[in-house]
């Protein structure tokens, strides 16, 4: 699937799908509440978990700060360990990378480990444009690939599929019925399934969690071992990781990895932290001889860029993709994580998405939040979210983003309201107005601008009046 | 060679930096970190077995080995496990010594032996109480595939290695890292379908850790 934008109408139409669809809600519910629990849960058997948030965010603060010193020193540390080291300018280009370290040499197929900046340069697409087939590997993102979809969750991609769903995927797959539809069995057949193409492939792909400055080494985390599956099997790795990921040391990635799992999923730890510092030396009984790490800016630096207007958004660089903030958004939890159109999907993804992608192209994701501030309670890093959607926001009016229509009703609105008069004899009129189109107490508009809600009656009596009728002695 | 001059060009445009923190001093204080690293790795679905020694960790094993049914075991080529003559003490097994038995099993062969072994053994270089959490590197000897492929994963850990955290595990490391390392913290699991534990997608099944006392 390719992420063309998300318009207001667009937003709206698949949010209003998945809040009439009451299975998609009850999944959503079932995955936020798990994802929320777990976290808390976590954080409350953690004394030190607040101070070290307060370390993380100083951390990723000194780090984006300062980005093309450590950049730097992960290169030449990495190239030292025997890492080639690549560099992209926008999505187009690290997909090249890719696909030409492939087709050199020879590759049928490609195992995929879980990744958000592979999903971003949508190189699945590359890879098999190029004849090379590809097969995501983490149990959540190969079923997202059989339905043909995108991620719904930054840690939990197939959170919206029921387990019928699923089954009917892999018997599409497999061509025949399963005997047993049990969980476990599901998860074995995968199992048996996966470890096949985990031998057969000629490449390992990853995304990277971080990269650490100090060794050049590169951080992958997973819980199924996928992660470590595309290190240790296909003859080349190679990692497609953003440039703000790194670590400058082992403190700060400490401090990084305690945080990343307690809270993405509510685990002390992932299962597997796996760190790969270039490929396999003589001395090594196995692992990939080739190593490769593709640093992807795609309108990253111009968010680090301090002399450029986007230097407002560079706290969005020290977001570690844990996911805790779609959990406990209240939009996200309603409409979903396809409603964004966008590998990134909500808060974070409200922010980066237009920040990386196009702000006219994304134009209604800065308004998918109430910006009550949960997201901002949970995040390890402790990014202000909402600072940066009202910002964006103030962005599309100086861009003239608005439509015609809004930009009018917004000049009206604000003449109305900053008129006492005005105000009075519009909300009378409205009140009148509404009475024509009310039937056995509800509200029907021959147009309902807002699609998918019940419009409010207005009182009989406004505050305005009642207040007049007070006795004020 | 453009693509890094435009990006790192670009970021050279930012104003000076800001102060980076000084280190993380873990607060962490455990009386037996061995007791919190067997608490830890239980409630993540590891298993633990405690012994006095190295020796009475070998017996635990061939208890393990036998219960299990094992029938295909490979060895990771490391101190003290090379000490242990595997095909001796536990000869109705067929095992693959990474590194000694190289000689009549080469590279191509190892994974092939691994993919169908039943069980995976090595040592560790290090362990985090808090999480439960064992470091397996790569090096001489020390297949990865030993203790990935196979269903079941037992290390043989001396429980002197156990470190607080991770910030005490970072705090003492000087040397460059090996090629590969990994945490360990539990059996392979997914959460993907409805949100319901499975153990086992795509790593080893069950996680044994025999720590021994010196
Ligand atoms: S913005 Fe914060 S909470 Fe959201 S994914 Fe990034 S690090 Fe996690």
């Amino acid at each position: 699937m390719i992420h063309t934008g998300c318009t207001v109408t667009q937003f709206r139409q698949e949010a209003t799908q998945t809040i009439g669809n009451a299975s998609l809600q009850k999944a959503l519910r079932g995955a936020t509440a798990h994802f929320v629990d777990g976290r808390q849960a976590a954080f409350d058997a953690f004394p030190d978990g607040e101070a070290i948030r307060d370390h993380l965010k100083e951390i990723r603060g000194a780090t984006i700060s300062n980005l093309a010193f450590y950049l730097e020193q992960f290169e030449q540390n990495a190239q030292a360990a025997g890492t080639i080291v690549h560099w992209a300018r926008n999505a187009e280009e690290a997909a090249a990378i890719v696909t030409s370290i492939a087709r050199e040499n020879g590759v049928m197929l490609a195992a995929k480990s879980k990744s958000m900046a592979t999903e971003e340069i949508k190189l699945n697409h590359a890879l098999e444009a190029a004849d090379v087939r590809v097969v995501e590997t983490d149990l959540g993102e190969w079923i997202i690939q059989l339905a043909g979809e995108s991620p719904y969750h930054i840690i939990g991609p197939a959170i919206h599929k029921t387990k019928e769903q699923i089954v009917d995927l892999f018997e599409e797959y497999r061509g025949r019925p399963l005997a047993d539809t049990s969980i476990a069995a599901l998860t074995a057949e995968a199992r048996h399934i996966l470890r096949q193409q985990f031998l057969e492939a000629g490449i390992g792909i990853s995304g990277g969690n971080m990269g650490v400055a100090e060794t050049g080494s590169l951080v992958l985390v997973t819980n199924e071992g996928n992660g470590r599956m595309v290190t240790t099997l296909p003859r080349i790795h190679v990692a497609v990781m953003g440039i703000e990921k790194i670590a400058p040391d082992w403190d700060a990635a400490a401090a990084w990895l305690s945080l990343l799992a307690r809270s993405a999923t509510g685990q002390p730890m992932s299962i597997y932290t796996t760190v790969v510092t270039g490929p396999r030396r003589p001395e090594d009984a196995d692992g990939p001889e080739e190593v490769h790490i593709v640093l992807l800016d795609n309108g990253r630096a111009s968010l680090a860029d301090t002399s450029s207007r986007k230097a407002d958004y560079a706290e969005i660089l020290q977001c570690i993709r844990c996911g805790a903030c779609l959990n406990v958004c209240p939009v996200y939890g309603e409409s979903g994580g396809h409603a964004y159109n966008s590998p990134y999907s909500g808060p974070i993804g409200a922010v980066i998405s237009p920040l990386l992608f196009g702000l006219e192209k994304y134009a209604a994701l800065p308004h998918a939040s109430t910006l009550c501030g949960a997201c901002v309670d949970v995040c390890p890093a402790r990014i202000d979210l909402p600072r940066m959607l009202l910002a964006l926001r103030a962005d599309e009016v100086e861009q003239g983003i608005p439509s015609p229509f809004e930009q009018f009703a917004e000049r009206a609105g604000t003449a109305v309201m900053g008129n006492a008069h005005l105000f009075n004899l519009a909300g009378k009129m409205a009140g009148w107005g509404q009475k024509m189109f009310t039937k056995n107490g509800t509200f029907t508009p021959p147009i309902n601008p807002t699609l998918d809600r019940n419009l409010p009656i207005r009182p009989q009596k406004s505050f305005r009046d009642l207040w007049n009728d007070l006795d004020t002695d | 060679m453009e693509a890094r001059k435009d990006i790192l060009g670009r970021l050279q445009q930012q104003a000076a930096p800001l102060p980076m923190p000084s280190a993380w001093v873990s607060g962490r204080q455990f009386e037996d970190l061995a007791a919190e690293f067997e608490r830890a790795l239980t409630a993540v679905d590891g298993e633990v077995i405690r012994v006095n020694s190295f020796d009475d960790g070998m017996t635990a094993l061939g208890d393990l080995l036998a219960e299990l049914g094992v029938e295909k075991g490979v060895v990771n080529g490391e101190r003290p496990l090379l000490t242990a003559n595997f095909s001796h003490q536990f000869p109705q097994i067929e095992w693959h010594i990474v590194g000694l038995s190289d000689g009549n099993l080469r590279d191509g062969n190892l994974r092939d032996f691994c993919a169908v072994a039943d069980v995976g053994i090595s040592g560790a270089a290090a362990a985090l109480a808090e999480t439960g959490s064992v470091l397996i590197e790569s090096g001489a000897g020390k297949s990865r595939m030993a203790t990935l492929l196979p269903p079941i994963h037992i290390v043989l850990l001396p429980a002197a290695r156990i470190t607080a955290d991770l910030f005490t595990w970072a705090a003492a490391q000087n040397a460059p890292p090996p090629t590969n390392m990994t945490f360990v913290s539990g059996p392979s699991k997914t959460a993907d379908i409805e949100q319901t534990l499975a153990i086992g997608v795509h790593g080893p099944k069950r996680f044994i850790v025999i720590v021994y006392d010196q």
